[in-house]
């Protein structure tokens, strides 16, 4: 709606001019099936890629090498800054499925080479994590989103004359994000003319044992080239999770740090106690969910529903059957529905993530964002929806 | 008459094995949806775009020669009839919804015709798919203009009706853009007192009119002015021939559509009998509602698979071009259980809608005052 307000004259006529010829807002939208003939996967609504390489890190663990597409047709996938993640879109059984995964190389690798890298854990009972690694070849085609996410340095740290000193909590998989961080310090020390302050950064990696750390050697490397630069992993395995006196330990000058924290959601609430305990303010601890939620739909006692747009958050029960719509409702929601039985489809609504069961099918929902009837779909565990 | 439910509806028992077999039709259907249906729809989409713009410079190219300009009306009309009923009607309808594709999918895809789509879907896919044929909630049960069953009081405009059938059937585009808004509430002022809109009737008012302003730019002065460019009395060929196109279309979906519901075997019911029906029961009703008839296959595209009425209103968010294999197997269970299935050939069912307008355009003997002995 806001678009709509802020959208210019010209534009707005544009758009009306092209639904009345196409029913479309769009002319390329109407015309898209037409263009995919001659540009496979050419959408209106993301960029096209190709994949140039797949790297195996470990057993369950690949890395995408991705060159977004430039050219006539192709519009100029936007840069990103370190710490952002990307949608990819895949077409699996006919259906697109999408996943966010965080950019685990830097821009200032992306300005030289033209790729990105998404660094992927297979999720073991997932659908699409295994399925993409089996699926796509070098060569083959797919579409990403513009980067997008919050969970990046700010500007005024990156450009800060005095060296700014972080601290980075990684879990598992978690470390992407980082590794993008460090890249990108490690790539512009080497050639800038030193207008701003080197970071100060200590990295705490915990992985689950000692067998599997992704990339460990080249962080061992990065370590050694840049003294500004300090790792530690951590085997939780051996030493257990995150407690204060891992932080006394390993980085005993954690008070005055900025923290990043990023991996799997019980790993983040546990480091988030524990920084608040040791009297970190709250503004001084930044944190990202990483990656797709984990799939415990049968352990998980209660969710929490997001209705992003309206920001009301609602805690359900598992038990507690009611569906998304008679929840939306209770909160004073007012969402456009009909027949409430599953058959008219005008309670569509945008699913950003979560699992759902549908009462009609009797099935589980994908992880993913997509469009979901809310009379008939009932939140397992937590869910974001576009409402 | 309205079908008197309780006593012919075979037991609860029976009615469960029922919807048991059909449920298991559908979950049988839907373990095949998938990448076949995706390339499918979307070839039936690039067809439909094709031939919407070579149709459109055809006509044109009828400055040239008049066989193009034949050849553009063909191809337009080819056009709205699929972007009508295989893809809009199929699409609106959540069928295609899966995909997670944003420019085939029930919530944003408008079509190419008067209703605005998203009146459509709001009426249609609730009360009309939900209410089928029951007299006094159907609103498309004779559209408020025609009547076509006893258990609506004779009035002598309905004298003329098949006069008023042929209007229907030749300005349907906008019959169904007022139907949908439920026009006669909303413009005349005939306000039921516990009618519930789901939207204002400004909402509603307006985009009524937003999608008929696009539409008549579009075909009676965009394209036409474009052509005049080349030659002024071009202007009116082209426009000529965007009418003629939505004429045949016009003609084309109501016929369809009439042979769904309107046959001389589709059955009407009361409201009270509906009242907390099983799914079972609801399936029975929709059967006994629906009428199908027989055709090639170009022809069942041609009709949206609206050809298999009773699928559709039996399974009306599976991707319709199943419907024709799962009609194979909904006629064994209706067989199976001895529940009645109207099929026939597009002819056939069209002679007895065409005696079913006509039948109703007379009072009953009783209406006509004749003595009741």
């Amino acid at each position: 709606m806001n678009a709509l307000i802020q959208a210019s004259l010209p534009q707005k006529g544009w758009t009306w001019f092209s639904q009345a010829l196409t029913q479309h807002s769009s002319f390329s939208g109407y015309l898209q099936p037409l263009i995919q003939m001659l540009v496979p996967l050419w959408t209106t609504d993301a960029y096209r890629a190709q994949i140039i390489e797949i790297r195996d890190e470990m057993a369950d663990m690949y890395t995408l090498v991705l060159k977004p597409q430039t050219g006539l047709i192709d519009r100029q996938w936007p840069t990103f800054v370190a710490g952002q993640f990307i949608e990819l879109m895949v077409e699996k059984d006919g259906a697109r499925t999408l996943r966010c995964f965080s950019i685990s190389s830097s821009p200032a690798y992306y300005d030289r080479t033209g790729f990105i890298e998404l660094s992927i854990r297979i999720q073991q009972q997932g659908r699409i994590t295994p399925w993409i690694r089996q699926q796509l070849a070098r060569g083959s085609l797919v579409n990403i989103s513009a980067a997008q996410g919050d969970f990046v340095l700010p500007e005024e740290m990156i450009y800060s004359q005095k060296p700014e000193k972080l601290l980075f909590i990684a879990g598992g998989s978690g470390i992407t994000p980082f590794r993008s961080m460090l890249q990108q310090q490690a790539l512009t020390q080497k050639t800038q003319n030193k207008q701003s302050a080197e970071l100060d950064i200590h990295l705490l990696y915990y992985s689950r044992n000692n067998q599997q750390i992704v990339f460990q050697q080249e962080f061992e490397q990065l370590q050694k080239e840049y003294p500004s630069i300090t790792i530690t992993f951590v085997d939780s395995e051996q030493d257990g999770f995150i407690c204060a006196e891992h932080l006394q330990a390993y980085c005993s000058d954690f008070l005055q740090r900025t923290a990043f924290i990023c991996g799997p959601s019980p790993m983040i609430q546990q480091t988030r106690k524990v920084l608040a305990e040791q009297g970190i303010e709250k503004e001084k601890i930044n944190f990202e969910f990483f990656g797709a939620a984990p799939i415990e739909i049968e352990n998980s006692e209660q969710g929490i529903v997001h209705f992003q747009a309206s920001e009301k958050i609602v805690i359900s029960k598992k038990d507690k059957t009611s569906t998304l719509l008679e929840q939306a409702e209770e909160q004073g929601l007012s969402p456009v529905s009909g027949c409430r039985i599953g058959v008219c489809h005008q309670c569509i609504c945008k699913k950003k993530s979560g699992v759902v069961f549908n009462t009609r099918t009797q099935t589980y929902s994908d992880t993913g964002s997509e469009e979901i009837q809310l009379c008939i779909s009932v939140a397992q565990g937590d869910v974001v929806l576009d409402l | 008459m309205t079908t008197n439910l309780a006593s012919n509806r075979p037991d609860a028992e029976t009615l469960k094995a029922f919807e048991n077999d059909l449920n298991s039709i559908r979950d049988q259907t839907m373990k095949k949806v998938g990448e076949k249906d995706a390339r499918y729809i979307r070839k039936v989409i690039r067809v439909q775009r094709s031939s919407d713009i070579v149709g459109r410079i055809s006509l044109v190219l009828g400055f040239f020669n008049p066989l193009f300009w034949l050849a553009g009306v063909a191809l337009l009309a080819l056009s709205k009839i699929l972007d009508n009923m295989e893809i809009g009607h199929n699409v609106m309808h959540g069928q295609y919804d899966w995909m997670n594709d944003p420019h085939i999918n029930s919530r944003k895809f408008d079509w190419d015709i008067w209703g605005d789509g998203a009146s459509w879907k709001r009426y249609h896919n609730h009360e009309h798919h939900t209410y089928t044929n029951i007299i006094g909630k159907d609103r498309d049960y004779g559209y408020g203009l025609l009547r076509l069953s006893d258990d609506i009081t004779w009035r002598p405009k309905n004298r003329f009706q098949f006069i008023t059938y042929t209007l229907l059937s030749s300005f349907f585009q906008f019959g169904i853009a007022y139907h949908e808004v439920a026009g006669e509430r909303i413009f005349a002022g005939k306000r039921k007192e516990n009618s519930i809109l789901p939207i204002s009737r400004e909402e509603l008012k307006h985009s009524f009119f937003a999608k008929i302003k696009k539409q008549v730019f579009k075909e009676y002065l965009f394209f036409p002015l474009l052509a005049a460019l080349i030659s002024w009395p071009m202007f009116f060929a082209v426009l000529a021939g965007n009418m003629l196109a939505e004429f045949i279309r016009n003609w084309w979906t109501a016929s369809v559509i009439f042979c769904g519901h309107f046959t001389e075997d589709a059955q009407t019911f009361d409201e009270a009998e509906c009242e907390n029906e099983s799914r079972g029961e609801w399936y029975y009703r929709q059967i006994l509602g629906s009428s199908n008839f027989e055709g090639s296959r170009g022809f069942h595209i041609l009709t949206g698979h609206l050809s298999c009425q009773i699928e559709h209103h039996l399974y009306p968010d599976v991707p319709a071009h199943h419907y024709l294999d799962m009609a194979k197997e909904v006629k064994v269970v209706c067989a199976k259980y001895g529940i009645p299935y109207n099929t026939g050939s597009f002819g056939q069912q069209y002679w007895t809608v065409v005696k079913r307008v006509v039948k109703y355009s007379f009072p009953t003997e009783e209406e006509q005052g004749l003595p009741a002995n």
